[in-house]
């Protein structure tokens, strides 16, 4: 038997994006300089900063795959991607615009009506709508085809009840992508009976609770949802189709530059004080900066595919998210190993920030003992 | 296209089905011998000496096609020295503007003692590419064997791997420039990551198709969750290797091997390729239970090969050294440049 190949090939040509990246760096330089930039731990999730959004919507930075039609930049996924990974690199704080950038404008541009785009897409290029993402609950961790919300048909539209977990900057967020169930599971089909809503997060019936992190920050919240009324111009895509969305909307959410990314400030902090001799040389430092460039190449391959809409993107996104937030991990604990009480204190608080986030690395976006069972049945062995 | 899946399909098919019916017909010996032949019915296919240029006798093709050769050999399982021969012999030949004919060829470095250990099939080569170095500069020589000292060793492949002893105030040489020294190494670097790719892909497959016959408590080992977890890390980790790896062959071919981010490339391809060797060996052997671990079972001859390669033109530890010497250099503002290089 011969396997077919998991992840896309490496692009031939990376430097393609070379003179955007020296854009994006000079940008960086200026905030820094300007100390409205610290480099941090995770700030996808973290760093939440609406003026640097706005900064980067005026530099034409966000929505930049959108058409020029609906506000957006008509640029290709690669040289978003090419943009992302500078910011991330730079431990930029890019959490207010990130879920709707990454991966509302892709969806509403496959799945969107035109209505749905001429609403939302010129605001999110314009850094001005902030969006959260509604799949997990309570009961369903990693197995989203336990979703029980439910979406009840009424006059006008639908009405919508049940509860979200998870849902990253919910409290400052305008709406979400709502998963529901539009008809009871069938057990013989557990992926059917499924659709995706707007959701305005104003709405009435919308109750958002802070579940607060180990770490004492508010990120996460649970969204309850009694009744909240979703008019029929805000359904998502197709009733029923809500289980093939959701998974498109995972390649997206899987293989990009914020799964190898979270911690490489930390790790460009351990290469500085390593080499100023406040902490001792170990190799593992060439081991990680090694399995970062090859997760930058891998990314950078799966982008290309999405952005053709290969099949395989899933299985390549899986393992991309597997190897990357393993690795983001291992650079938490690689830091950690290193330092103590004696080491400069504000590379021993970005040690302590990376190890607190470190146990979310693996779980959001499917943990990856799930994702392995992805990988398996991409080898054809489920 | 890739430049790195580029390959003409009939000449890929081509490739593959000369080294699957040569492996049938030759289970591996416990030392490989260079297999007259199977050497001329390799140059007959133009082959031998695939990179080299056509007035000298070679077939003017790529490291495009040169890695798809060393794929499909490792792929099958056959030992042959078509990495030493063509792309580090006879190119440092060209290098030193020395002529090339038809005689069968290796490389070594010798210390400043005049010797070299792990070369590869030195004992059966007509001629060995010598390099040494001599008041500051690196000369080449095109030495007979029979000139030379050599001792036989093989390595965990069952590949020859000679120490070769010259005495060096006989030996006259032509200069070469530093950089193809550098170069010459660079080759063998990524000559030796592109075979273990190889083998870890082939140990991926016979993975997959042992989980999938193997029926054990009733039911395919495939179907455990804790085996697909094995194999899941084994395709993530050969893939892994494999994009680091076809990053690097990508650089080379796109600089003809001159681009300043080689030396880098090449580091992160050995260091991926060569921890990844670690996670795919332990986990396929671990699916094959007991029947893997028998000289009658195939898996070896990947999984060796896999670990001897990982570990020649720079042993992983080298490799991580190296990458952990550019990373200090880079610092806190040139890490991302670096790995963007």
């Amino acid at each position: 038997m011969t396997i077919p190949r998991l992840v896309p090939a490496v692009t031939e040509n990376p430097h393609a994006t070379d003179g955007l990246r020296a854009e994006v760096r000079a940008f960086l330089a200026e905030h820094r300089a300007k100390g409205a930039l610290d480099a941090a731990i995770d700030t996808w999730l973290t760093g939440w900063d609406e003026d640097f959004t706005r900064a980067l919507a005026a530099r034409g930075w966000l929505g930049m795959t959108v058409p020029t039609e609906y506000g957006g930049h008509g640029r290709s996924f690669v040289e978003r991607f090419a943009v992302t990974e500078e910011l991330l690199a730079a431990g930029a704080p890019v959490a207010a615009h990130w879920t709707a950038d990454r991966q509302i404008v892709p969806s509403l541009l496959k799945y969107g009506s035109e209505i749905q785009k001429r609403k939302f897409l010129p605001a999110i290029a314009r850094g001005e709508c902030f969006f959260a993402i509604g799949m997990s609950e309570p009961d369903s961790g990693s197995d989203l085809a336990s979703v029980a919300t439910k979406a009840v048909r009424v006059e006008g539209g639908w009405s919508i009840t049940g509860a979200k977990v998870w849902t990253s900057g919910a409290h400052r967020a305008d709406a979400f992508i709502c998963l529901a169930r539009t008809a009871p599971v069938d057990p013989a089909h557990r992926h059917d009976g499924l659709s995706q809503f707007l959701v305005d997060l104003r709405a009435p019936g919308v109750d958002i609770r802070p579940i607060i992190s180990m770490s004492r920050a508010h990120h996460f919240n649970e969204v309850v949802l009694d009744e909240v009324f979703v008019a029929d111009d805000m359904v998502f895509g197709t009733i029923g189709n809500g289980w093939q969305q959701v998974t498109s909307e995972l390649g997206f959410e899987r293989s990009g530059p914020e799964r190898f990314l979270s911690t490489f400030a930390l790790l460009a902090e351990t290469a500085e004080h390593m080499g100023s001799g406040a902490v001792t040389r170990h190799t593992d430092l060439g081991r990680l900066t090694a399995r970062v460039a090859a997760l930058h190449q891998m990314s950078s391959a799966v982008a290309g595919a999405l952005e053709r809409e290969e099949p395989a993107a899933d299985t390549a996104a899986a393992v991309v998210k597997v190897l990357g937030t393993t690795t983001e991990g291992d650079i938490a604990d690689f830091a950690d190993l290193l330092t103590d009480a004696d080491s400069p204190a504000p590379y021993r608080a970005l040690t302590d920030d990376a190890v607190r986030q470190r146990p979310g690395f693996t779980l959001r976006g499917g943990t990856n003992e799930v994702l392995r069972g992805v990988i398996a049945r991409g080898l054809g062995m489920r | 296209m890739n430049a790195t899946t580029a390959v003409d399909r009939d000449l890929s098919d081509m490739m593959s089905a000369v080294f699957a019916r040569y492996r049938e017909q030759h289970p591996p010996e416990k030392v490989a011998t260079w297999d007259d032949g199977l050497w001329s019915a390799l140059t007959d296919l133009g082959l031998t000496r695939l990179t080299g240029s056509e007035a000298t006798g070679g077939s003017g093709a790529g490291w495009t096609e040169a890695a798809e050769l060393l794929r499909a050999a490792a792929t099958h399982g056959v030992r042959v020295p078509l990495a030493e021969h063509d792309l580090l012999a006879c190119r440092l030949l060209d290098d030193a503007g020395l002529p090339v004919d038809e005689e069968r060829r290796t490389v070594c470095v010798l210390d400043r003692t005049g010797t070299a250990r792990g070369v590869p099939w030195a004992e059966e080569a007509d001629r060995v590419v010598t390099v040494w170095r001599a008041d500051g500069n690196y000369l080449v020589a095109d030495v007979a064997t029979a000139e030379l000292r050599i001792t036989g060793g093989v390595n965990t492949a069952g590949e020859p791997r000679d120490t070769v002893t010259a005495d060096l105030a006989q030996l006259t040489g032509i200069a070469v420039p530093d950089t193809a020294i550098e170069q010459l190494w660079l080759r063998g670097a990524l000559a030796r990551g592109l075979q273990v790719c190889a083998a870890l892909d082939r140990i991926l497959e016979l993975s997959v198709t042992h989980a999938s016959e193997r029926v054990q408590f009733g039911r395919p080992l495939a179907k455990f969750q804790a085996v697909q977890t094995l194999v899941a890390d084994i395709a993530a980790q050969a893939s892994l290797a494999r994009a680091a790896t076809e990053a690097a062959l990508a650089a080379a071919i796109r600089t003809d091997w001159r681009g300043p981010e080689l030396d880098f490339l090449v580091a992160v391809a050995r260091s991926c390729a060569g921890h990844a060797a670690s996670v795919v060996v332990r986990n396929a052997h671990q699916v094959h239970g007991a029947m893997g671990t028998t000289l009658e079972h195939r898996l070896h001859e990947f999984t060796g090969a896999a670990l001897a390669w990982r570990s020649e033109f720079g042993s992983v530890g080298f490799w991580d050294d190296k990458l952990t010497t550019a990373a200090l250099a880079a610092g806190r503002d040139g890490l991302w440049p670096l790995i963007t290089a």
